[in-house]
């Protein structure tokens, strides 16, 4: 009779539980209090002796450029003996990327690679794993502030100059009609890759119509449907990634005018779907080549967990340009 | 249909036997999450011998992951016990983030205002919710799938689109730096002030639940809403209320949200809505409402929040992690059924 | 004058246990052909555990059953169909948003030449049931549009549908006015015509007595005692099932009314959205005084529950036409809420859909409607106020339980009809509105049930009480006001009429002459 409420919940039973299991949380918690902070500020490094494990989070893995640069990644350290990589991945939640990172802190890893999903929210935990002496190599996109150790990507407003130049030298050298096909507003890349291209495009060119593609190959194909039935003559069709220009190769094509344009994407990706093949197999005309940086990332590791020495705080990742003449030949030697 | 109503026994002032299944069910989550605690620490790698689970980083650092999640779940605890569902939480969560990163950093804003708006904005959008189910009488899913639309939309309006960043400091847009306070990892070096915040609103709920008339209500609401119109229960205004305070807790996991991480992006907290629901159906509340409870909610937010951890520890790839916590989701569901004296 | 006649079932030795409580313990039990076979036994006797297992719902059973001289045991509720024995379930187990005809045929559909679904000849074979049973009604009309007692009726014209041998009927009569439950008996006569065995179940005695021909009575899971039905007593019939004398059915005089209490002039409803089947009130006037029974009789759709919800604030939203006074002050309650406050309270129909959160405690469900006022501090309720009232509540009423903590819903039919009382008793109304009080109740329950309405009255509460049973509105009310078609058409003092005059009055004069 004391229990009226039983048929819904029982709560005196329920709290005593409670209460249990958070003593047993806490007792747990507080005897190892001060375990797992390293007091080292420099790098473990024990030479080819030693075994490291590496963090790797990933911001969204069901991106191709992500997927693949934790293919580079994953290819590369197969040839360190010493190292072993564990990938985490934040599938685009800043919260979950924070956690990823800090259990991999847990883990006691001793080197840490980060594709941030955002600069701001993550800027702390690597922050804290830098504190903790942990090398942090970021890759493509940055944190704030400089608690990191090197910062490994390609310059995207380099990669809009070239394009820019390659199309005013190349392509259009007497002037013609251009359209531009833009990544997601507001996105740092979509924004550099468009300024870079505008300041060596120079003056001949005339941009008759820009569309934006959210990165996307069917957004790309919407847009450039619609700008084609606008404009009559189009010569160039420049896009902030591969799949926005393939998708703009689709919407050519149903127009009957694909022999007439030149499509130009960025990305270069060495996958069966990416650019690369898009080049040799005519869909493209060109492409620049955005580099993961996943090699990269683990030669600098080597660098400094087993050559014990530093590496640059900034390395730019060149990018190169794929036409039909060397596209087949990058593709093998990528995929090697 | 359990045995035949007609032959239920009935003892002469004596009370019924304490059934042994149903102590367990009624505490199913609890022992879920004792199960999952223990593998956790069987499954746990070790560094010198040391469980790496049970370091107090690693156990603060599951308590907070699991804090906003927590948070949302408890409002949605409440709207599920009287038969509804809110799927704009995650939403919700988003524009508060939003919201609060730009009041303070935008509009230089001090702490208390820009939290008490974003709270408000927060309420007043659960209770708008809960006017056009109880009112209109449409159903919760169809006016808070649009209300996640809604509130997603308005996100991106107020943020221009764009994540907002905020930075501390006395200047012009800079956040006062009492706000960071929600980004410190800790409180004195020992508990995770997010999860200071979910404790402590666990413990109102509770006991909310526990001794108020309006629980009493929310109960027969969703347990026969037509019982309990006819029992002259304020049916509307207990369902409405409901919304509204499922709303506020999105808002204030929206704060935390942005003091976490310091930043207040429109794109925030997509998906959470499910991961509360998950909570809320581990902790064995019924989802057709008037059964369950937020102690059972809370153990099943930390249960989830276990499992990730070990899961993420063990280093499972991330697709075969979201199978094991879909078929732990399922076992829930599928024990409930069992249960012996539903 | 069957004895004689070819045994169409026989169960010899059934025994049932649930855990440690036996259901069923050595019944023998038979149905011949041409016969209607009574069975009877309080709620928790074995009736619907020894008929379940005749129909296939239960299937782990001992003892034998034999159907037409050849063992059969059943795999489930289709086995026995096929082997023509029907149950008409007093759970109405239809699909709400399905036709009345699709219902009827539900996974037996008729077919056409091409393979889909042949509707039109669905309908005809549904018209031609619905006017055997002698109801009227569209059969492309959605069963969840249909009030409880045409519902009742399509689950019987399911069961005629089978063409069965054997036919369970358990309560059919529940939900069904004088004149269809007189039409059901033409059907039942009928079938016996036509050498079908008939197993009927219900708490009515004068029911039985007028459509059974033999009667067995269970109690405890055990057959105790067989009559013959056409000159067993109701007396006989109660001893017998509850085990010892039965005090009398009906209430003792609770003494004189006193002034008028609610006034209902001319009231009619003009709903806002027009549903059918409802019969909203039509030009009704009424009078209850304090410490009256007035009882409200009417065929099915005369408007009784329409009246009671409208006076409870929980009817079709919609205009107001004519007044009601409550006190002499002009009431409107906008909701039940608003009703209670003003002393007004309902005991709604069916206690299981309208009455009770069956998987909630007895306590919670009898101070639901009183716990805002139980508050100590702020919003927290006085556990101890709850526990107090309500235990005081279930005292008063004799409410059969092990504890206050136990799920309403594991109580028997009678007790769940108790709490819904206690639960509006507490509230501490001046006028009390019934739907069907004692449906479903069994026979001990409901004479606590008239005895605690003569204590109600006493204490000076006007009673409104709408009943399908002729017996009970002579038997307990004062007055009877009769309703046809949302009005009231005659009022009757109870001390001068019997239930020929009564049922005379609800058919209209012209049907009267028919009518027994």
């Amino acid at each position: 009779m004391n229990r009226p409420w039983k048929g819904i919940f029982d709560v005196k039973r329920t709290i005593a539980f409670t209460a249990c299991l958070m003593l047993a949380v806490t007792a747990c918690g507080t005897t190892s209090q001060n375990s797992g902070k390293g007091p080292a500020t420099q790098a473990k490094c024990e030479g080819t002796g030693g075994k490291y494990v590496i963090g790797m989070s990933q911001a969204n893995v069901a991106e191709p450029y992500r997927q693949r640069m934790d293919d580079d990644i994953r290819t590369a350290a197969a040839k360190v003996p010493q190292f072993e990589v564990k990938f985490a991945d934040a599938a685009q939640d800043n919260a979950k990327q924070v956690s990823d990172v800090e259990n991999f802190l847990t883990q006691q890893i001793n080197l840490l690679i980060i594709s941030p999903n955002e600069a701001t929210p993550l800027t702390a935990v690597v922050k804290k794993a830098y504190d903790k002496g942990i090398p942090v190599l970021v890759l493509d996109r940055k944190v704030d502030g400089d608690a990191y150790t090197s910062f490994i990507g390609a310059d995207n407003r380099d990669i809009g100059r070239q394009a820019g130049k390659y199309v005013a030298e190349k392509l259009l050298p007497n002037g013609g009609k251009l359209v531009e096909l833009k990544g997601l507003p507001g996105s740092t890349p979509a924004q550099e890759r468009s300024e870079g291209f505008h300041e060596t495009l120079g003056t001949k060119v005339q941009v008759v119509a820009t569309g934006v593609g959210d990165w996307l190959r069917e957004k790309g194909q919407q847009q450039l449907d619609a700008i084609l039935k606008a404009n009559a003559e189009v010569d160039v069709v420049y896009s902030h990634n591969d799949p926005m220009a393939e998708g703009a190769y689709l919407a050519a094509k149903a127009a009957g005018r694909e022999s007439k344009i030149k499509f130009i994407g960025i990305d270069a990706l060495p996958i069966p779907s990416g650019g690369v093949k898009a080049v040799e197999q005519g869909r493209i005309s060109a492409t620049f080549t955005y580099p993961t940086g996943g090699k990269e990332a683990i030669a600098a590791a080597k660098t400094l967990l087993v050559d014990c020495k530093q590496v640059e705080k900034k390395q730019t990742l060149p990018t190169q340009l794929i036409t039909k003449e060397n596209a087949e030949r990058v593709y093998r030697e990528a995929n090697g | 249909m359990s045995p035949d109503p007609d032959v239920t026994e009935v003892t002469e002032n004596g009370r019924r036997r304490i059934d042994w299944r149903e102590t367990l069910f009624s505490f199913q989550s609890f022992f879920g999450l004792i199960a999952v605690f223990v593998a956790a620490i069987v499954f746990s790698p070790r560094r010198n011998g040391e469980i790496l689970f049970l370091t107090s980083d690693n156990l603060f650092n599951v308590v907070r992951a699991v804090s906003e999640i927590g948070i949302i779940a408890i409002g949605m605890t409440f709207v599920i016990l009287v038969g509804g569902i809110d799927l704009s939480v995650g939403a919700v969560l988003g524009l508060s983030a939003v919201g609060s990163a730009v009041l303070l950093v935008h509009d230089d804003l001090g702490v208390f205002p820009a939290v008490l708006i974003v709270l408000a904005v927060g309420l007043v959008f659960g209770l708008l919710q809960g006017m056009a189910s109880a009112l209109f009488g449409i159903q919760a899913f169809i006016v808070t799938l649009a209300g996640l639309q809604i509130a997603r939309g308005l996100a991106r309006i107020w943020s221009d689109g764009q994540g907002v960043a905020i930075a501390y400091g006395d200047g012009p847009n800079e956040a006062p730096v009492t706000f960071s306070l929600l980004g410190e990892r800790t409180f004195g070096g020992v508990v995770p002030i997010p999860a200071l915040i979910f404790a402590g609103l666990a413990v109102l709920a509770i006991l909310f639940l526990r001794t108020s008339a309006f629980a009493r209500h929310l109960y027969a609401v969703g347990g026969n809403e037509k019982a309990a119109r006819l029992s002259g229960v304020p049916v509307n205004r207990v369902k409405i209320i409901v919304f509204g305070i499922s709303g506020l807790l999105a808002a204030l996991a929206g704060i935390v949200h942005a003091g976490q991480l310091n930043q207040g992006s429109p794109n925030d907290g997509a998906g959470y809505e499910l991961d509360a629901i998950a909570a809320v159906v581990i902790g064995g509340t019924a989802l057709t409402g008037g059964r369950g409870s937020v102690v059972g909610t809370v153990t099943g937010a930390l249960l989830l929040g276990v499992l990730n951890n070990i899961l993420a520890l063990n280093n499972i790839d991330a697709n075969v992690q979201l199978l094991i916590k879909g078929l732990v989701i399922v076992a829930a569901a599928a024990l409930q059924r069992l249960r012996p004296s539903s | 004058m069957a004895n004689d006649a070819p045994r169409l079932v026989r169960m010899t030795g059934i025994g049932k246990r649930y855990g440690g409580v036996l259901a069923c313990q050595d019944v023998d039990f038979d149905i011949r052909a041409g016969e209607v076979h009574a069975l009877l036994g309080e709620n928790g006797a074995g009736k619907s555990t020894l008929m379940k297992i005749l129909s296939g719902d239960i299937t782990d059973y001992s003892g034998e059953i034999a159907v037409e001289g050849a063992p059969a045991r059943f795999g489930g509720p289709v086995d026995a169909q096929r082997a023509g024995i029907a149950m008409i379930h007093q759970e109405l187990d239809l699909v709400p948003g399905l036709s009345i005809a699709e219902n009827l045929y539900l996974g037996r559909e008729p077919r056409t030449r091409i393979g889909t679904v042949d509707g039109r000849q669905m309908r005809v074979w549904t018209q031609a049931l619905l006017r055997r049973i002698g109801i009227d009604l569209d059969p492309r009309r959605p069963v969840g549009e249909l009030r409880v007692g045409e519902q009742q009726l399509v689950t019987i014209a399911r069961a005629l549908s089978l063409d069965a041998k054997v036919l369970i009927m358990d309560e059919p009569t529940s939900a069904l006015s004088t004149a269809e439950v007189e039409q059901l008996f033409a059907v039942i006569d009928e079938l016996r015509r036509e050498d079908a065995g008939i197993v009927y179940i219900s708490h009515r005695m004068d029911e039985i007595g007028r459509v059974a021909d033999r009667a067995t009575v269970l109690r405890n899971g055990r057959i105790v005692e067989e009559f013959d039905a056409r000159s067993m007593t109701a007396e006989q019939a109660a001893e017998a099932m509850v085990g010892r004398p039965v005090r009398t059915l009906f209430r003792a005089s609770h003494g004189e009314a006193g002034e008028e209490l609610l006034r209902v002039e001319d009231l009619t409803v003009h709903p806002r959205r027009v549903r059918s089947g409802r019969n909203e009130p039509a030009g009704i006037s009424l009078t209850v005084r304090r410490g009256e029974i007035v009882g409200l009789a009417g065929l099915l759709g005369a408007g009784r529950t329409e009246l009671l919800e409208t006076l409870y604030g929980a009817g079709s939203a919609g205009r107001w036409d004519g007044r009601v006074l409550l006190d002499g002050v002009d009431v409107r309650p906008r909701g039940p809420r608003a009703a209670l406050a003003k002393g007004i309270a309902f005991v709604p129909e069916d206690r299981r859909i309208s009455g009770l959160v069956l998987e909630h405690s007895v306590l919670a469900n009898t101070v639901v409607s009183i716990v805002d006022k139980l508050r100590t501090a702020g919003l927290v309720v006085s556990r101890r106020a709850e526990q107090a009232n309500a235990a005081e509540s279930a005292k008063r009423l004799r409410v059969k339980l092990s504890s206050l903590a136990d799920p309403v819903g594991t109580l028997s039919g009678g007790n769940q009809q108790k709490v819904v009382f206690g639960r509006m008793l507490l509230t501490k109304p001046k006028l009390l509105l019934l739907d069907e009080p004692t449906r479903g109740v069994d026979i001990n329950a409901k004479a606590e049930i008239y005895q605690l309405l003569g204590e109600i009255a006493g204490q000076g509460i006007g009673v409104l009480l709408a009943s399908s049973e002729l017996a009970e509105l002579i038997g307990v009310c004062d007055r009877v006001v009769v309703l046809r078609g949302g009005r009231n058409v005659r009022e009757l003092r109870t001390s001068e009429i019997g239930e020929a005059d009564l049922l005379a009055a609800t058919m209209g004069e012209t049907a009267a002459g028919g009518a027994r």
